[in-house]
């Protein structure tokens, strides 16, 4: 059981590195990319590669992801720096079935359908850290400074910049933003955090392959930030925290047959969306309570 | 006096319609020249291209000795022309006070050009002025109007840029606002600011401005001190629709 809740709580910390990472694009950029999952595997595949055939020193592999990630974060940012709004959906859902072919037929880099196995337990600066709860802590340790790191970029020059081109474009240029350097870094930077989530998320589960970066990843991934709050700091992680822990607290209502639980699970998804659209559009940590954003 | 801003042939054409016709117009140091004509004339587009948002068809625009067509709009920016829009564009999900702290930077590091204190004190120093000071920690979409108006001069203030292109910035504020709009305008030509406004109310381009163009269909018809253009009847009937140039 409380290995179990150890497992869990490994996979919130993760899942909040992902979401507060996507957060930085749509949240704060208003870039609205639905292939953030392409992101996630980029930097899981190429943080497995690292652990297998270099070191699996978890501090050496997120930096192989992250700089896997933000590099491959270029595809992304090309159209982002060309076409916003439903335009900019569109391509990114093209980007997302690409990547999904690109992984399933990548060869010994992905391992195709089968994935990677065998990727080694994590050791940071030379200390075992693949035990459950070290890990946990490792994983925590990397939410926590994500969450630092996005808190004060977003504070700062880098946010406000971010956040007037969300808010209009041609007002931030007009006052000397340089948008599509603003863009780029935004994707930059999210799209490598997401590569450290998708290296954590290699180790945890030793095992990665391409069901995992699917379009239906990136969709919850989504959910998963605008449940909690786009924009804001602490959201992405309640958003991440509430559809993670969900289907776990439905295993313990005893009326909810085990084999109904999927079905019931995307049911209370659905409804939970539609709800907290109608009555608190800015999410669950959002600023605006029961009022649309302007 | 030797203009700041110069403009010589400037065209842009949107198709068969031709929006701006051999534009011709001088912005000079400390002065306020007033762009007026009827819906549709041009003004916005001069601004447009001006400010690099629209590629001119013909023509030049110089700052001092930079020619700034072919630049884009933060480049321009930076190089000293603010400007504000007909329909404010302010960052709505920002606090008033960083609404205008953004105005101010221009890179997305945490150095700035300009020491921080300085740039702070300028935030500040353009929010009192403005009279916002109090509502410097309010998000900017829940600002009446009056006051988003302000806030759209605060920005434009805290730059310091020595020209501003300021579109329509006083329509719709009540008499004792407009007041307040037009001293704050005033100071800042005095203090050797150059400011260009397209404005609709006549009694604001009479009370404000030194220089007047008339624009009519895209292309400049007069251009003069303000008892001039304002009492020429030939503009007014233009002006208002009784008379086409």
């Amino acid at each position: 059981m409380s290995a179990y809740l150890v497992n869990l709580g490994t996979l919130v910390a993760i899942f909040g590195i992902l979401a507060a990472s996507l957060n930085v694009l749509i949240g704060y950029g208003g870039i609205f990319s639905i292939a953030h999952a392409v992101f996630f595997g980029v930097g899981a595949y190429a943080g497995a590669q690292a652990a297998m055939l270099v070191s699996p020193d978890v501090l050496l592999c997120c930096a192989c992801g992250a700089v896997a990630a933000g590099a491959a974060s270029l595809a992304l940012a090309i159209p982002a720096l060309r076409v916003r709004g439903e335009y900019l959906v569109a391509a990114s859902l093209g980007l997302q079935m690409l990547a999904v072919t690109v992984f399933t037929s990548g060869g010994q880099v992905t391992g195709g359908m089968g994935g990677l196995v065998g990727i080694p337990g994590p050791t940071l600066l030379g200390i075992d850290v693949s035990g459950p709860l070290p890990f946990l802590g490792v994983c925590g340790a990397a939410l926590l400074g994500t969450l630092v790191l996005v808190g004060v970029l977003m504070r700062g020059s880098f946010g406000r910049g971010l956040t007037a081109l969300r808010d209009s474009e041609s007002a931030a240029e007009a006052f000397g933003k340089d948008v599509r350097v603003l863009k780029a870094l935004a994707v930059a930077l999210g799209c490598a955090l997401a590569g450290v989530a998708g290296t954590l998320f290699a180790f945890g589960q030793q095992f990665v392959n391409v069901e995992t970066f699917t379009l239906e990843q990136s969709t919850l991934l989504m959910a998963m930030v605008i449940i909690g709050g786009a924009g804001t700091l602490a959201g992405p992680v309640a958003g991440a925290a509430l559809l993670m822990l969900l289907p776990a607290l439905l295993t313990f209502l005893p009326f909810v047959p085990p084999t109904e639980i999927g079905a019931v699970q995307q049911g209370i998804y659905g409804l939970l969306m539609v709800l907290l659209m109608l009555f608190r559009p800015a999410g669950i940590m959002g600023l605006a309570t029961g009022r649309r954003v302007s | 006096m030797t203009p700041v801003l110069g403009i010589r042939g400037l065209v842009k054409r949107f198709g068969g319609l031709l929006a701006v016709e051999g534009f011709d117009f001088d912005l000079v140091p400390g002065l306020i020249t007033a762009l007026i004509g009827p819906n549709g004339a041009g003004k916005t587009t001069v601004f447009n291209m001006v400010t690099g948002v629209l590629a001119a068809d013909g023509g030049t625009v110089h700052l001092g000795d930079r020619a700034l067509l072919g630049m884009r709009p933060h480049q321009v920016a930076r190089l000293g022309v603010a400007r504000t829009f007909q329909d404010l564009r302010l960052f709505g999900h920002m606090t008033v006070r960083d609404n205008v702290l953004a105005s101010t930077e221009r890179t997305p590091w945490f150095w700035q050009r300009g020491r921080g204190a300085s740039r702070h004190a300028r935030v500040e120093a353009a929010l009192e002025r403005t009279g916002l000071s109090a509502r410097a920690g309010e998000r900017a979409a829940d600002l009446a109007y009056a006051d988003a108006k302000f806030l759209s001069l605060a920005r434009v203030l805290a730059t310091e840029a020595p020209v501003w292109l300021l579109d329509e910035p006083a329509s719709g504020l009540d008499p004792a606002s407009r007041d307040r709009f037009c001293g704050l305008l005033r100071a800042a030509a005095g203090a050797g600011t150059t400011i260009c406004l397209i404005e609709h109310n006549l009694d604001i381009v009479a009370a404000l401005s030194d220089r007047i163009a008339f624009l009519d269909r895209g292309r400049k018809l007069a251009e003069g001190d303000p008892q001039t253009i304002l009492r020429d009847p030939e503009l007014a009937a233009i002006y208002f629709g009784e008379r086409r140039a």
